[in-house]
């Protein structure tokens, strides 16, 4: 749930609860007020009306039956409410009535007078005024309302402008965050906090591509020298004499060769993030996919595997010949590698989708993670399984969507390249 | 025939001194840029290799002074610099190949061998190895006069072997000679054996010597005994 959405929530809660109880309050205070009006109006008349029979006067006449009638029949005394059936609108209207008593003259029997009062009117008076008082009230609290979700959608836009920002950093492109000062403090130390965090990451960042580049740059001769010296060990005629010593020899020549495999691989990876192929001449992909498959066809051939090609014309796509050589070649590896025997490479190159298949059996982890350095779905495999990679790093360097895909009708796998236009 | 080669690590220099003077060459050798100048400026060369990365310079600045003076020299540049754009620049300034370190002695052998048959005999030159005469410019494999047919793959391997007689060839430096680089040794060598064993099998056929010696968990050597 949003913090917004949440204080608001308790915001409203509250709210509600104070209108309940402030229009309970409301309603009961003006009723009590009203009706003890109308009381002290009836104890006034009961007043006059016994100050009239004091002086000796008989009781008068009931004119206004509906406000006063007398009996010398016993009524229950004292208030009550009462309804009562008006004549001319032939609606039942409550009243508040008083009854007493009043001791008769010499020689009369004792009365009991009612006076009633009609509280049709005070009712108007108590909705007019309740209800004044409750829009009012409504008015207040959805202002306070509105106004507290305006305020916090103001005053948090600098948080979601950081979060926006974090959200879009990239450290690839070796630039710290650079956020505004916004006027409130909270917000203004945690961009701060943020971009020192982010400049200190490129450092680091930084030292470490530089390390991994100076380190494959720098082991590459002394491999060199011990790869030409170990090759022409092999040549030496003294070997024959020891059954032993020469696949010795080829193993060491071999490990050579994979360790200054895995330098290139890790040069050619920090240095597609330096940004160091910048050149790009005009190529034809199909030309290209038919040339890499044509080179790769005794790997095919060993594994019992058939290449379909279906090269759509495309025109010459601008890049780096060297980018584009390791992209096809890193991509059919793959599709070889983890195939199964007598299956099949399918490429389909279009105007702008690269897509190469193969059968193969299920890979189980997070399809996202086979792009990860290091990454091997066979940990015994002599690759070291950086081409995914590669082939990632080549897509991310020319803006091109790279994704995976895995149909288990037929249990084919799929890596799809959308190529830009042109 | 004269190669120059231009390489300033003193171990690597002096190991592929050893191996091209087994391979039939006569190696002069430059350790830095002004060594490498003065000697292209003085001799002529059939070949240089040429180490872009130099103390006193570079490597690519001399590929310009060779192409500037018409050299008739091939050039075949080694380095352990950015493959990929050595290998475009080189290639761009008139180098006749690129090999990027390090690499196998056996393949800078058969890359040598075709630039100075490229340049020497402008491709109208033969290679000759006992019963069997190749033709590589189109291709053409006789043994004892008789055409043979080899497959693509079968025909590169055995102009691999011709190139470097007599010298053993591991199983690495076959399979990349044939697929490329960056070619699993583990997948590769399954295709090595069957297309040995297909070449020799045609050769046999054709009644020529089995000269390919398989070097028991090393690789293959064209027998020169």
């Amino acid at each position: 749930m949003k913090l917004l959405a949440a204080t608001n929530r308790y915001f409203m809660l509250l709210s509600i609860g104070l209108f309940a109880v402030g229009s309970g309050v409301l309603y009961a205070g003006v009723d009590h007020a009203v009706r003890n009006e109308v009381e002290e109006q009836l104890l006034t008349q009961r007043q006059e009306l016994e100050a009239w029979l004091a002086r000796g006067q008989p009781l008068p006449a009931a004119i206004f039956s509906q406000q006063y009638s007398a009996s010398l029949r016993p009524r229950p005394l004292g208030y009550s409410d009462t309804l009562l059936l008006d004549p001319n609108e032939h609606e039942l209207v409550p009243h508040r009535q008083l009854t007493f008593r009043v001791a008769g003259g010499v020689g009369q029997a004792p009365a009991w007078v009612t006076l009633r009062k009609s509280l049709v009117e005070t009712d108007e008076l108590l909705v007019a005024t309740v209800g004044s008082m409750l829009v009012l009230l409504a008015l207040l609290l959805g202002g306070i309302v509105v106004l507290h979700r305006y305020l916090s959608g103001r005053l948090w836009a600098p948080f979601r402008h950081t979060l926006a920002a974090l959200r879009g950093y990239d450290l690839q492109q070796h630039q710290p965050l650079a956020l505004p000062t916004p006027g409130i403090e909270e917000f203004a130390e945690l961009n701060q906090a943020l971009t020192h965090l982010s400049q200190r990451l490129v450092a680091d960042y930084e030292s470490l591509r530089e390390f991994t580049a100076n380190a494959a740059h720098e082991t590459q001769t002394p491999l060199a020298i011990m790869q030409a010296q170990l090759e022409q060990l092999l040549q030496v005629p003294a070997l024959a004499d020891d059954a032993a010593a020469a696949p010795l020899l080829a193993e060491l020549y071999g490990a050579t060769r994979r360790l200054s495999r895995l330098h290139q691989a890790l040069g050619l990876l920090s240095r597609i993030e330096n940004g160091q192929y910048t050149d790009a001449v005009p190529l034809d992909l199909a030309a290209l996919v038919r040339e890499k498959a044509e080179q790769l066809a005794p790997l095919l051939e060993a594994r019992d595997l058939t290449p379909h090609l279906h090269l759509a014309p495309t025109p010459p796509r601008r890049l780096h010949p060297g980018l584009a050589d390791s992209l096809l070649h890193n991509l059919l590896h793959n599709a070889i590698r983890h195939n199964v025997p007598g299956g099949d490479v399918t490429v389909h190159l279009t105007d702008n989708v690269l897509e190469v298949s193969n059968p193969g059996p299920v890979i189980s982890g997070d399809p996202a993670r086979f792009f990860e350095r290091f990454r091997k779905h066979n940990a015994a495999s002599e690759s070291p399984g950086l081409g995914l990679s590669i082939v990632q790093q080549i897509c991310a360097y020319y803006g091109f969507k790279l994704s995976y895909e895995f149909v288990p009708a037929g249990a084919r796998h799929t890596l799809r390249v959308v190529l830009h236009r042109g | 025939m004269k190669i120059l080669l231009v390489e300033d690590e003193a171990a690597l220099r002096s190991t592929l001194v050893d191996a091209l003077s087994q391979g039939g060459y006569v190696v002069e050798v430059a350790a830095s840029f002004a060594q490498a100048y003065e000697k292209v400026k003085l001799y002529h060369y059939d070949c240089v290799l040429l180490d872009l990365t130099l103390p006193d310079g570079n490597g690519l600045d001399l590929l310009r002074v060779l192409k500037a003076d018409n050299s008739p020299a091939g050039v075949l540049v080694i380095s352990a610099r950015d493959g990929l754009n050595d290998r475009v620049t080189g290639l761009d300034l008139g180098a006749d190949d690129y090999l990027a370190k390090p690499f196998h002695l056996s393949e800078l052998n058969a890359r040598l061998r075709a630039i100075i048959r490229r340049r020497r005999f402008q491709g109208q030159h033969h290679v000759a190895f006992r019963d069997l005469l190749v033709w590589p410019e189109q291709a053409e494999v006789l043994v004892r006069g008789e055409p043979l047919t080899l497959t693509r793959k079968e025909y590169d391997l055995l102009l691999y072997l011709l190139a470097n007689p007599g010298r053993v060839l591991t199983k690495e430096a076959i399979a990349e000679h044939l697929c490329g680089d960056a070619v699993d040794a583990a997948d590769s060598f399954a295709f090595i054996y069957t297309h040995l064993k297909n070449l020799r099998k045609k050769l046999q056929e054709k009644g020529a010597e089995n000269y390919i010696r398989t070097m028991y968990g090393v690789g293959y050597k064209l027998s020169v005994e």
